[in-house]
């Protein structure tokens, strides 16, 4: 920089903030977008019309109408709930006795599955979780001794519960209560 | 100069050094919205004929990019021990999918409990299928005296295939997805048998 001109170097400089504000904006929305991505699912209209806080929501089976989620598996049929653990732990229960794959998976605000249990894992017993933060919230409450504890990463996430289905109209009478069973709520 | 000129210069430079800045956020913003809606497959971590896949989908594993990418493209996807996928937005010539084209995808089923085969659309949701067809799965595949698949995809039905109509200008994205894969594949994504992906004549 030594034969650059006062002029020359103000130049370089200004070019250089320029360049670092459109890396810093571009690193900015990648961090952001699946956290932004993950809000709307959790509180946007989907969320606010099925009634999913803390609570199981059951929707219809998927078909080419389905346009919430990308990517939505025709050969599952998905039950959801946004569960927020702000004032304590959220307890989750399902006893869908199917003999096809099903699972449950948990998803921590920014997009990561932190933690699935499938119906080969349960080996026919029911689930039975306790959802509790990694850090300490306002309203600490405790979990039963013995009870299955599942450590969140964040305050609040995502769970999805997948069915197998490889036709749902056949297999209506038996998914529907299966799924049922599936209860998402603070303990 | 005069003191107005001065200040007229002083907003002069204001103006252009504010816009300049905007412009550079936009640049930020447009880049990212590229790297992940229009090239979200750069940085697969295998690849396998047609297919691409990056193994630390859905995991707390996943860097920065593979997290954001798989949130645009594949919301809520699980990580590899529990299920793998695989996507295909291109043909075994190296040709984009499009939608208006026929395309016939043959393979051998995979090495997993349970496994599909789904089209999809550019904007990633099903197409509108009049025969209720979105997949080839374990479940509906009927498998050939070499224990080989075949499915079909396009506006036309080919005669001898599970046909998965599609139908638009755009893209077609195909993706197969493994529940329960084998160890050995989970531990060698590699070693995945790919399904063959075959442009059949004309476009329509």
């Amino acid at each position: 920089m030594k034969n650059f001109t006062e002029h020359q170097r103000l130049w370089f400089y200004r070019v250089l903030s320029l360049l670092v504000t459109a890396l810093l904006a571009h690193l900015l929305a990648v961090w952001a977008a699946p956290r932004a991505i993950m809000y709307v699912l959790m509180h946007g209209p989907m969320a606010q019309k099925m009634n999913m806080h803390n609570q199981a929501a059951f929707p219809e089976a998927v078909t080419a109408k389905s346009r919430t989620v990308v990517m939505p598996s025709p050969d599952m049929l998905y039950s959801v709930c946004a569960f927020d653990l702000h004032d304590g732990p959220v307890r989750v229960q399902a006893a869908p006795t199917l003999t096809n794959y099903w699972s449950i998976a948990l998803y921590a605000a920014n997009s990561d599955n932190f933690f699935v249990r499938n119906d080969r894992q349960t080996q026919g017993r029911a689930v039975d979780l306790w959802l509790v933060a990694a850090s300490p919230t306002k309203a600490q409450k405790p979990v039963p001794a013995g009870a299955e504890v599942v450590v969140s990463p964040t305050l609040t996430g995502f769970l999805l519960m997948r069915v197998l289905t490889t036709d749902y109209q056949a297999e209506k009478a038996v998914l529907e209560p299966a799924r049922r069973t599936l209860q998402c709520g603070q303990g | 100069m005069s003191k107005t000129g001065h200040w007229s210069l002083r907003a002069k430079r204001i103006a252009i050094g504010g816009a300049l800045y905007v412009g550079a956020v936009v640049l930020g913003l447009g880049s990212a919205w590229w790297v992940l809606k229009k090239a979200p497959w750069l940085n697969p971590s295998v690849e396998v004929g047609a297919w691409r896949a990056n193994m630390h989908a859905g995991s707390q594993d996943a860097g920065l990019y593979t997290r954001a990418t798989i949130a645009v493209n594949a919301l809520l996807a699980l990580g590899r021990d529990e299920t793998m996928y695989f996507v295909a937005n291109r043909d075994d010539a190296g040709e984009a999918l499009r939608a208006q084209c026929n395309y016939r995808i043959t393979g051998v089923p995979p090495q997993a409990r349970w496994w599909s085969i789904t089209a999809y659309a550019q904007d990633l949701f099903l197409f509108d299928a009049p025969n209720g067809h979105y997949s080839l799965n374990g479940s509906n595949a009927t498998l050939d005296a070499a224990g080989t698949f075949a499915l079909s995809t396009g506006p036309a039905e080919q005669a001898g295939t599970y046909w998965l109509p599609t139908s638009g200008p755009g893209a077609l994205v195909l993706t197969l997805r493994l529940y329960n894969p084998a160890p050995a594949l989970q531990a060698a994504p590699q070693s995945l048998v790919a399904p063959a992906v075959q442009k059949i004549g004309t476009c329509a």
